[in-house]
């Protein structure tokens, strides 16, 4: 099976104006792959835009079963972050439009119930490895913009007491985005943008002092693979690539890549590694720049969290390594669409199923 | 010349001006037509522009003027001019004459500090001093940049921005990019050379480019202005200009207030021009054109010599409510 077999349905759909529910597939699109996801004990959090709104839904990793836990029409959630110990959801809700709309970071339990409003003007959440922890970047300035490296400094809500502190080298981390810990807690990866002294750059930043580790790597949005081994990031537009990294070491360096995922056809971004650290999800779609007559959506590069991707859905490979996945030619054990509505289908997030 | 030489020079003329009691400004040097002038009187470079008083304002030369959120510009009386040339590239040609409505057009591209003051996330390389020039700057970005500072001033923003392009009003009183013409007729002032100031022998002296820049970008204002006060025209930060480039564009374009040639859609370039810190002496000619993808669909825009500058409409009167900059 290719790609293309997924694609066909959805464009002969979208021109037939028929509406597909987030995640549901037909049982003849289902493939070795799919199958072995559908055995997986995990689950997969993202966003997507249904009904005029964004929301959050969770769905099993072959893309079955997908369960809007948010149901907020006048709130447009993104960026579900899901805790390591699989309780607790972290995401951001955005009110209102344009230069006026205000993020808010909250946090709920796993299933989307008790939303606890956490902080506004708050962006990109992360959990620290014991779930104790809520990270995020604080916004800029308080004027709304979309872009995401539009943030300062990085703060740590503990979630028992609820008190704010702000990391130690608070005032010299600006325009990150895209954050995560490392699996021992001594690092936040994070990509940085026309700051720091940076162009651009994937950097570790010590996560309680003050040293700052170029990567050297192209690209953009990392994340670090559950066994601490690993990192997966955005080599490129139509790349996501991934490779060795040792953040146990003194001084970690990234090793030679040896995942690499392309499409010389459309935009793949937001990786994201399984519980297991066997397989990347990954969102993909055409080049974009947003759809305004979608309410609670923004103008800019598609891939933009809040920026409407028509056509984009989440697929999933397995991570092994020495391969090379062209997703124009790959076959059923290499690739799978889990979603097929190309509803904005966005920043996929795995989790352990059952663990409240 | 030192940075903001001709500032100074303008107080000077100013406070020399009250003193011998003068009702009425020097003309601006040009050789050009302004609609409304009754006879250009053509004056020494080192003296281009008048300084604007509350009243008794010669609006048929370029004026000096600062907005209410303090930015310089200098108000450019409409004019006539010779618009490409036959000496350039292709897409220079042919020359023609286009006649534009008065405007005013910022001394300086848009800084890291004004860039900022808008609470908007800067995107540039070269952060290392807030008087750099902004770079990586996609075309929307400036024109958000347009809008917030007309916001800030109390102003009606040109752009509409929840149509997809950001369509333009024209006849708002905010700030917008300006169009290629009026970039032109600016860096122009007056000249019919290559630069304002003649060859490119001299370009040094107005600029940073490939042959002095180091490669990046210099803090404004360090070079001489052309002849009607404007500084950085030639080399720096390349100017984003709202027209859509086509290169036969001046084959049939309008002879008055042209505003480039209908948006195809996707994949549009956008008028860069200006030149910058890479680029060759002949890329800095007041007549070059270049095309650049806007980079709206990039998350990241690496172009790391995309500038701009604002332009605005000057309503009737309005002068009456801006003064000249202060040294």
């Amino acid at each position: 099976m290719n790609c293309n077999r997924f694609r066909l349905p959805f464009l002969l759909c979208a021109t037939l104006g028929i509406a597909f529910a987030p995640g549901l597939l037909t049982a003849e699109d289902a493939g070795p792959l799919k199958s072995r996801l559908g055995a997986l004990p995990y689950k997969i959090a993202y966003e997507t835009y249904v009904d005029g709104n964004w929301e959050i839904f969770v769905m099993n990793p072959d893309g079955s079963h997908p369960v809007n836990l948010t149901k907020t029409p006048k709130v447009n959630e993104h960026y579900p972050q899901i805790s390591p110990d699989g309780t607790k959801l972290a995401y951001v809700g955005d009110v209102g439009e344009g230069r006026d709309a205000i993020r808010t970071l909250y946090v709920a339990d796993i299933d989307g119930q008790n939303p606890r409003k956490i902080a506004d003007h708050a962006r990109e959440p992360f959990w620290s490895p014991d779930s104790k922890t809520i990270c995020y970047l604080d916004q800029e300035f308080p004027k709304f913009q979309v872009i995401d490296y539009y943030t300062k400094g990085i703060e740590f809500y503990d979630l028992a007491t609820g008190k704010v502190t702000p990391h130690v080298n608070y005032t010299n981390l600006h325009h990150l985005y895209n954050p995560g810990f490392s699996k021992n807690g001594k690092w936040i990866v994070s990509t940085v943008h026309a700051g720091m002294g940076y162009g651009h750059a994937i950097l570790l930043i010590e996560a309680h002092g003050t040293n700052i580790i170029n990567l050297e790597i192209p690209g953009c949005r990392p994340c670090l693979s559950p066994d601490g081994k690993q990192i997966a990031w955005g080599a490129g537009d139509n790349e996501i690539a991934a490779a060795p990294l040792d953040t146990d070491a003194a001084t970690p360096k990234v090793g030679p890549w040896r995942v690499r995922i392309k499409d010389a056809k459309e935009k793949i971004y937001h990786v994201d590694w399984s519980p297991d650290s066997q397989y990347l999800s990954f969102s993909m779609g055409p080049d974009g720049e947003g759809d305004l007559t979608k309410a609670g959506t923004f103008q800019a590069a598609c891939e933009i969290m809040g920026v409407y991707a028509p056509g984009w859905n989440l697929a999933v490979v397995p991570a092994e390594p020495g391969r090379t996945i062209d997703l124009l030619s790959a076959g059923p054990g290499d690739f799978t669409l889990i979603t097929t509505n190309g509803l904005s289908n966005k920043e996929s997030a795995w989790f352990r199923a059952g663990t409240k | 010349m030192k940075i903001r030489s001709c500032i100074s020079r303008l107080a000077l003329a100013l406070t020399l001006g009250l003193l011998c009691s003068c009702q009425k400004s020097e003309p601006a040097a040009q050789t050009t037509t302004p609609a409304t002038a009754t006879a250009a009187t053509p004056t020494p470079a080192s003296a281009p522009v008048a300084a604007a008083k509350p009243a008794a304002i010669d609006a048929t030369a370029p004026v000096a003027i600062v907005t209410k959120s303090g930015v310089e510009m200098i108000y450019l009386p409409g004019g006539e001019f010779q618009m490409g040339s036959s000496q350039g590239n292709p897409d220079e040609a042919p020359p023609h004459k286009v006649k534009l409505t008065a405007f005013a057009m910022d001394v300086f591209p848009v800084t890291h500090e004004l860039f900022t003051k808008a609470q908007l996330p800067n995107p540039s390389h070269w952060q290392d001093n807030p008087k750099k020039p902004v770079e990586r700057v996609r075309w929307r970005d400036a024109k958000q940049y347009c809008n917030e500072r007309s916001l800030l001033e109390g102003l009606t923003p040109c752009y509409n921005e929840k149509t997809p392009e950001w369509v333009c009003d024209y006849a708002a009183n905010g700030y917008r990019l300006p169009t290629e013409a009026e970039w032109e007729y600016a860096a122009r002032a007056g000249s019919e050379a290559d630069y304002d100031f003649g060859d490119s022998g001299k370009l040094r002296q107005f600029g940073w480019f490939a042959d002095n820049s180091e490669a990046k970008t210099h803090v404004v204002g360090q070079k001489k202005p052309n002849r009607w006060g404007l500084h950085d025209m030639y080399g720096n930060v390349s100017h984003w200009c709202e027209d859509v480039y086509s290169p036969t564009y001046y084959q049939g374009s309008p002879a008055e207030d042209p505003t480039g040639p209908p948006s195809p859609g996707r994949d549009v370039k956008r008028v860069l021009r200006g030149g910058s810190w890479k680029s060759s002496a002949d890329m800095c000619r007041a007549s070059f054109r270049q095309g650049q993808r806007t980079g709206d669909t990039d998350a990241c825009f690496y172009t790391d010599f995309c500038g701009f500058r604002c332009v605005r409409r000057l309503a009737p009167g309005e002068f009456a409510n801006l003064r000249a900059p202060a040294k």
